[in-house]
Parts: C-alpha cells; structure tokens; sequence
C-alpha cells in the first residue's frame, strides 16, 4: 500500500523550493522587526528572560530529585525507567496549507534522521506527530487534525482516554468514557505513553467542557490543547530514549521495552 | 519557432507558480477561507486563451504538485483540475465571446466543481466556510483576466 510514498516524496522535494519562497515575506519581515528593535526593548527581554530562566532552573533541581526518587520507588516496585527524552530544534514554514487538514511543514527531514510517527512538541505541549518524511522538509500533523488521535491520562486520577482531534478551531474529544467517568472542568491531561509513539508525561490540554447528555452511551468532554497550535515557530521532535532495564519480572517492563523497539525501527 | 515556444512555456509555468506561492502565503485567519483558488483560474484563463500549450496533461501534473503541495491526498485536485480544464478546452470558444461578468459566472460554476469533488473526499465535516474561495475567485475573475491578458499580450503567447 505504499507505493506511492517515495512518488510523493520526490514531488514534495520539487515544491519545497516553491514552500519555502512562499514563507520568505513573512521571514523578512521578522528579521527586520528584530534588526531593528530598540536597546531598552531587548533590555526588558533580557532581562524578563533571566528571570525565567532563574525560576526554571530552580524549579528544575527540584525535578531532578524527584525524578531520582521516582527511579528508587520504581525499582521497589520491580518496574523500568524511561529516561528523559532528546529532542531535535526545528522550525516551522510559515505557509498555510489546505484548510481542511491540520498539519504543518517544518524545516528538518531524513537528513536529520526525522522519522515516521515522531512526537512533536513545542514548548507548552504536545503538538502532533510527523507524518511524511522528505529529505529537506517533513510534515506534521496537528493534535487537532480529524485523523489524529493521542492517548492521553488525566493527570488528576490516571483514567485512561483517547483524545481526537476535530478539525480546525474546535477543541478535542476525549472518546468512550462512561457518564460516570471521573473527569472535571480544569482537569489536565497528559500523554499516557500507551501505544508507543508519545513519551509518558507530556501535557496534552486542559478539560473546558463536560456533558452528560441524555440518551447517548458516553460522555462528551472537550480538551482545549495545551500547546500553541497556531503560534509556534519553534518545535521540538523527540527522539526516541534510552531504556533502563531495571528488573524483567514485571510484565510492564516488556510491554515499555516493545514500545522501544517499535519507536526505533 | 522552437526556442519562441520554449519561452511561451516559460513565462506560463512562471504565472502558475507565482500563483502557487500566492496559494501558500501566510494570511491571517479571517482571511484565510477568503483565498481565492489563485492557480484554478490562472490555469483557466491560459487554456481558455492558449489551449493550444495548455492541455489536460498540463493540468493534471500541476494539480498532482498542489495536492503535495498543500498536503491533501494525492490525486484530488489533479483529478478535478484535469476536469474543468477539459470543460474549459470543450467550450473555450464560447468562453472568448462571453461578456466577463458571463465569464466570472462560468469560473464561479468550474471552481463550485473543484470545490465540490475536494468536500467530497474531505474528512472533515464541511463549514459553509469550504465555499467561500468560489465566491472570491468569480469576483477576483475581471481582475486577473485583464493582468494575465496584458502579460499574454506582452510576452506574445499565442
């Protein structure tokens, strides 16, 4: 069923040149707007930065600690430990595509040895996974496509769902949870690693809507995305991460070891 | 004659990729829906004027590279391209004699079929909004028959 890949790929190569002169206006727009940005605004940025960056690596050291925690607990328990993932910088071509599918363009491909099915993720969130990859460009599909679904957890109570998206503007859906699912408005969901392709632990979006109605089988939830779907320029692909094997007994760990497999084929 | 030729395929290929970056350019979402089908009627006005060099083939190729272009599935717009250009070719006579506001009708019906065959294969449910780049395609239609007729007759394509 995937013959016409490689067709695709050679033509998408023939158009990236046509892409990328498209995104040139809004490139040269922004580097003279940066070129000529006053003294004291880069002052103030600089310094709003350092502040951040100050919480941050606090915040940080505490992360550490837990995370050495977690392994300690983890290895009481008898189960493996992801170790953190690494991610790829890359940056998005500021084009717009077909309105009715939600994806984007960005600016590595195989010579960055990007992949089918990675995760990408910006800086408050999930974002999508890649979908097609050419040797200068891949293209990525949003949280929000109608064929993109992610597995999700919430973060709350660790209830399991599948988030899909619904098309553009409108929020995700989680699927097939009961009336008497545990879920409330302001709940944060984050990606339940099952299935593979999203690593454990990533924001996905916070709750806005839950309704109960009458006479329908499940529940109707909205997630409103966590990650700047229409604003990011900067993106980060993960790549797939190391695993520690800690003990074979728990069936969890050859379920997480699978997954590895599959993530780096 | 073969070198004159040569540059007529030129200066056409060149419209029609200019109009692809005007298909790709950023706009802010209001005007997002509003984006009139820049490379339909661009293929239109040059089958209707010269079908001579611009055929079928033609379209089907340029229609291949939209749909990998602007990340649909493959074949969609290159099917519903190469049919309104054979429309197009069946009555480009008629089309030449038609006052342009009939014209502007005539474009407002090919890119309806367009339109049409790319909701059909969409897997989105389809907002009265997947209309709108008809409606501004048949009011840009004067505009860009005067300027693709002023370069045809500039760089002598016939």
């Amino acid at each position: 069923m995937n013959y016409f890949v490689p067709i695709r790929s050679v033509l998408s190569t023939v158009v990236y040149p046509i892409q990328t002169m498209a995104a040139l206006p809004k490139d040269i727009s922004d580097w003279v707007a940066n070129y000529f940005q006053s003294q004291r605004q880069l002052k103030e940025k600089n310094t709003e930065l350092e502040a951040t960056n100050l919480l941050n690596s606090v915040r940080l050291q505490r992360l550490k600690a837990l995370e050495r925690e977690n392994i300690r607990l983890r290895k009481l328990l008898g189960s493996s430990f992801r170790l953190r993932e690494r991610v790829l910088v890359a940056e998005l071509l500021t084009i717009d595509l077909d309105p009715s599918y939600q994806q984007v363009v960005i600016d590595k491909g195989q010579r960055y040895d990007v992949f089918v099915g990675q995760p990408v993720l910006d800086a408050t969130g999930v974002m999508g996974q890649v979908t097609e990859v050419n040797p200068f460009s891949s293209r990525v599909v949003l949280l929000t496509d109608p064929s993109h679904a992610i597995p999700v957890q919430v973060n709350r109570n660790g209830l399991r769902s599948i988030a899909t998206g619904w098309g553009l503007g409108e929020s995700l859906q989680l699927e097939n949870l009961p009336h008497n699912a545990d879920v409330r408005i302001g709940d944060s969901l984050v990606t339940s690693g099952l299935g593979g392709r999203f690593p454990v632990g990533y924001p996905v979006g916070t709750v806005v809507s839950v309704n109960f109605p009458q006479g329908k089988a499940f529940a109707e939830i909205g997630v409103k995305p966590a990650a700047q779907l229409s604003t990011s320029r900067e993106v980060l692909l993960v790549l797939p991460a190391k695993m520690v094997e800690i003990s074979k007994k728990s069936p969890d760990t050859d379920t997480e070891t699978e997954t590895e497999a599959e993530a780096e084929r | 004659m073969a070198e004159n030729q040569k540059s007529h395929g030129g200066i056409i290929i060149f419209t029609i990729v200019f109009a692809m970056l005007l298909m790709l350019l950023p706009l802010p979402d209001s005007l997002r829906f509003f984006r009139p089908e820049w490379v339909l009627i661009t293929l239109i006005y040059w089958a209707m004027a010269v079908p001579r060099l611009v055929g079928v083939g033609f379209a089907w190729v340029v229609g291949l590279l939209m749909d990998v272009m602007m990340g649909g599935a493959m074949g969609v717009l290159a099917f519903s391209y190469t049919l309104v250009i054979y429309l197009v070719l069946q009555f480009h006579l008629q089309l030449r004699q038609y006052p342009l506001w009939q014209q502007a009708l005539s474009i407002l019906s090919l890119v309806l079929l367009v339109d049409i065959v790319t909701v059909l294969v969409s897997p989105t449910m389809a907002g009265w909004h997947v209309w709108l780049p008809a409606v501004s395609s048949t009011v840009l239609w004067p505009v860009m028959y005067s300027l693709l007729r002023t370069v045809r007759r500039t760089f002598n394509v016939s």
